[in-house]
């Protein structure tokens, strides 16, 4: 039977997590690595790289390198311009359908395709787990996937359809709060209210629950689906750059700051940033850059600036990011009818919710200890691992009873929004609106879905326009069409109309406002595999030449080693170091081509001309070991 | 009628008595039926909140995933009819505009204060015309250039009458609903019920009257 798993699409880092025997587990590399960052390369030779590869490829080929884009999930252009002016690599808007696109190089691609890559390197990841441990099929085909509880349906569908272009079939989107509070299975036994407080790479959530008879019943949610670790880095990268400029070091020419710096500043803060989860105080260590004679910061192969820097001086800077939480935390608590103090457990989720400012701001408003028993990085995952085998295994243990983060509701006369789902209503839940003509034998009419709390269409988030259509031909103001609103256990929405008078089931035509049409989906998974051959090309390819680095690396060594000369005249046949030097040159010319077969073939010949000379180093070394030693000793 | 076997089943089944197959919508039974709670305004919360619960290990798509389409949908719509329901009921004043619905004296939702078309009731006639001189007075104050501060203890002041009115409004819906419990509880007939329901009527028009006048010194305040 084919496998299905849980996954966390991260802004900064993605993980896959599954149930086996009733015990839900991460799933990591052959390191013990769980983490897969969520990042993207689309290199000039044409290979993708996602995860570690990626991130390597952050300092080298930033322009190629995409990370972050769960924040463009769902987006329209408008909306991430002023991301989009700190990033290294571009963002495109469409002008034909106003979608986002991420241009890495000569390639484009959507959000949804960049999460699909990433989604397919987890799936890859999850199926060779499974193929080592012996399963019969360990096919990976169906997933629940993690989105934070504020997300909105744009949002939502987005996620889904990166899954789809995945491959992947998308059993439940559910919340990562909720998914947290499952793996902490906070459990049936147990009666009580949570908040859980999930600050990620990306993106901040407030979660309140109600747990009973092993029901978990969401009471309110709330959040900043933009806000989170990367505002923190970047808050501290400007903080860094003004500290040099202080200092009197030139760090821009010509209003452009030294190329790459802003990548390697941002590299040495994130390390920093961990550092002082634990110490007072670090040293922010700037790779590949030192300061020159002429008193610019600029590229130095090798060197390193540092400067010190203490948890304080840190502290000061983030702390205004960090207060913007606990007015989302007010108002969950506000709209679940709470004060803190009827708070129970706390629960950090989130590789945020490490900073030792973020856990006393939280144990200061709900005055709990929060649980950090668990992971933060892993939670989520685990929870979605417990969720995805509830669905298959129809296990009645647990029940997560989810609400709909934001309200939805249509424009009206005037450009007022009226309400028809409310925000923390528990899903799925449904809705409907009366609507009617206004001239005469009028047969179509236009809706537009908003989500939002703010009264004007214009405050709130457009989510598609519908061109209802089929309407009988009456005087105006006698059709009487009922538009029938669905969210279901997902958090997506779906819309059917119908008019009463006539019974007459309406066709309606989504257009929605920023996402992809189910068409574009459909094509991009079409695209996506036949891509996917020349991915795993890719991969193989890597892989040849880590391994042809590795002999090669070997070898010059034992080139250079001291004995060699003694070796060569005494243990080696007269042509062999020839050999060598050849079959190391041919490795050489082939090892940055495309072709693997190539590579591999010179790997294996250099393998096989440097055995003599590898047996005979071995020999040598065991010899010196052992050398006035007795028998005895050994 | 159920679309797994085709049999017939009682309004407030929620699965088939012939199959045991969970039941489309269609002609289910009401909120109050549905949850199987009395027809009444003051509600045994924790009790709402077991048959909730119950319910939802019932029928929630989570348990319906690898069901048949028809099961599958089953499962959405109940689950969204049980979510609506609960949602109505646990709430003491969407509980009474329900229950005016259901028994045919709906409170048409007052939508047209701003078109001017909804008239002051009678019983706040003294407030709104004391309101709106407040109000007149604080644009013009305000046209006068004066103080945030000022104008928001003027504000304050004017709203003390209106939420006077509003605690007295709670506390008659509450005598109502109060009675309305006993009715149903003596299995009343209708003409006992309808001047009940009238004046809950009533009283729900003018709450929501108070509310658009309070909603309106807010606005006020953020001008």
């Amino acid at each position: 039977m084919s496998k299905v798993v849980g996954i966390d699409l991260g802004t900064t880092n993605s993980l896959v997590a599954y149930v086996r025997d009733g015990v839900p587990m991460v799933i990591r590399d052959a390191g013990g690595d769980a983490l897969v960052p969520s990042i993207v390369s689309a290199s000039a030779e044409g290979p993708i790289y996602v995860g570690r590869e990626a991130q390597r490829r952050l300092l080298t080929d930033p322009v190629r390198t995409a990370y972050s884009i769960k924040r463009f999930m769902g987006k329209g252009a408008a909306d991430v311009q002023d991301d989009a002016a700190l990033l290294p690599f571009r963002v495109l808007a469409s002008a034909d359908d106003g979608v986002v696109r991420i241009g890495l190089g000569d390639k484009a691609f959507t959000p949804p395709e960049i999460g699909a890559l990433v989604l397919r390197e987890l799936k890859r990841r999850a199926e060779d787990h499974f193929r080592e441990a012996g399963d019969v099929d360990a096919e990976v085909d169906r997933a629940v996937i993690t989105v934070p509880a504020y997300f909105n349906d744009a949002q939502r569908t987005a996620t889904r359809d990166a899954g789809r272009i995945a491959g992947l079939e998308v059993l439940r989107i559910i919340n990562e709060p909720t998914a947290a509070s499952l793996a902490y299975g906070l459990d049936q036994r147990r009666t009580g209210v949570i908040a859980v407080y999930d600050f990620g790479g990306g993106t901040f959530d407030i979660s309140i629950l109600r747990v009973e008879d092993g029901v978990f019943q969401v009471l309110s949610t709330n959040g900043d689906t933009h806000l989170g670790g990367d505002d923190i880095d970047r808050v501290f990268v400007q903080y860094v750059l003004d500290l040099l400029e202080q200092n009197d070091i030139v760090v821009q020419v010509g209003g452009t700051y030294e190329a790459g710096l802003v990548q390697a500043i941002r590299k040495a803060v994130i390390a920093a940033k961990h550092e002082l989860s634990d110490g007072d105080q670090t040293e922010i260590v700037i790779p590949e850059f030192a300061l020159g004679a002429d008193g610019r910061i600029a590229r130095a192969p090798g060197a390193s600036y540092r400067l010190t820097l203490t948890r304080s001086a840190f502290e000061d800077e983030i702390r205004p990011i960090v207060e913007r939480t606990l007015e989302p935390c007010r108002q969950a608590l506000a709209d679940a009818g709470l004060q803190p103090v009827d708070i129970d457990e706390v629960v950090l989720v989130g590789g945020s919710t490490r900073m030792p400012l973020v856990r006393g701001m939280v144990s200061e408003l709900f005055q709990r200890t929060p649980h950090t028993e668990l992971n933060p990085d892993e939670v989520v995952a685990l929870g979605a691992a417990v969720q995805a085998d509830i669905l298959v295994t129809g296990n009645r243990d647990l029940l997560l009873l989810d609400v709909t983060p934001l309200s939805l509701g249509i424009e009206t006369m005037g450009g007022v929004v009226s309400k028809i789902i409310l925000r923390n209503s528990t899903i799925p839940a449904t809705g409907s609106e009366m609507f009617t003509t206004a001239v005469d034998h009028q047969t179509a009419v236009d809706i537009h879905v908003l989500q939002g709390e703010r009264e004007l269409v214009a405050d709130n988030r457009s989510l598609a326009r519908f061109k209802l259509r089929g309407i009988p031909p009456l005087p105006a103001g006698l059709p009487r069409v009922q538009v029938r609103f669905q969210i279901d256990a997902n958090g997506i929405l779906s819309v059917t109309a119908a008019e009463l008078r006539t019974n007459v089931e309406q066709t309606i035509e989504v257009k929605p406002s920023y996402g992809l049409t189910d068409e574009q989906v459909e094509r991009m998974l079409v695209e996506s595999f036949e891509h996917a051959e020349a991915d795993y090309d890719a991969r193989l390819l890597i892989e040849a030449r880590n391994e042809a680095e590795s002999v090669m690396l070997a070898t010059e060594k034992s080139l250079r080693s001291p004995d060699f000369a003694e070796i060569a005249k005494h243990e080696l046949s007269p042509g062999e170091p020839r050999a060598i030097e050849a079959s190391l040159a041919a490795l050489k010319a082939v090892l940055h081509g495309a072709d693997r077969h190539a590579i591999h073939t010179a790997t294996h010949a250099l393998n096989e001309a440097t055995r003599h000379l590898a047996e005979a180093i071995m020999n040598r070394s065991v010899h010196t070991a052992l050398a006035g030693r007795s028998v005895q000793d050994i | 009628m159920c679309r797994s076997c085709g049999g017939g089943a009682p309004v407030d089944a929620h699965f088939c008595p012939q199959c045991t197959k969970i039941l489309t919508l269609g002609r289910q039974g009401d909120y109050f039926s549905f949850l199987s709670v009395p027809r009444k305004l003051n509600l045994d919360q924790a009790e709402l909140e077991r048959k909730f619960r119950a319910l939802s290990r019932q029928f929630h798509p989570d348990y319906f995933y690898n069901a048949p389409v028809a099961e599958r949908m089953a499962s959405l719509e109940r689950s969204s009819y049980l979510n609506d329901a609960y949602r109505t009921l646990r709430d003491a004043t969407a509980r009474v505009g329900y229950l005016l619905e259901l028994e045919g004296f709906a409170a048409t939702p007052v939508n047209g204060a701003a078109n001017g078309k909804v008239e002051v009731p009678a019983s706040l006639l003294e407030e709104v015309f004391a309101l709106n001189e407040e109000l007149d007075e604080v644009r013009s104050l305000r046209t006068g250039g004066a103080s945030r501060e000022q104008l928001q203890a003027k504000l304050d002041r004017a709203r003390l009458p209106i939420e006077q009115k509003r605690r007295e409004h709670e506390d008659e819906l509450k005598a109502l609903s109060g009675q309305w419990d006993a009715l149903v509880d003596r299995r009343a007939g209708d003409e006992q019920r309808r001047p009940v329901l009238a004046a809950l009527r009533q009283r729900m028009l003018e709450r929501n009257y108070i509310n658009n006048l309070l909603a309106g010194i807010e606005r006020e305040l953020a001008n």
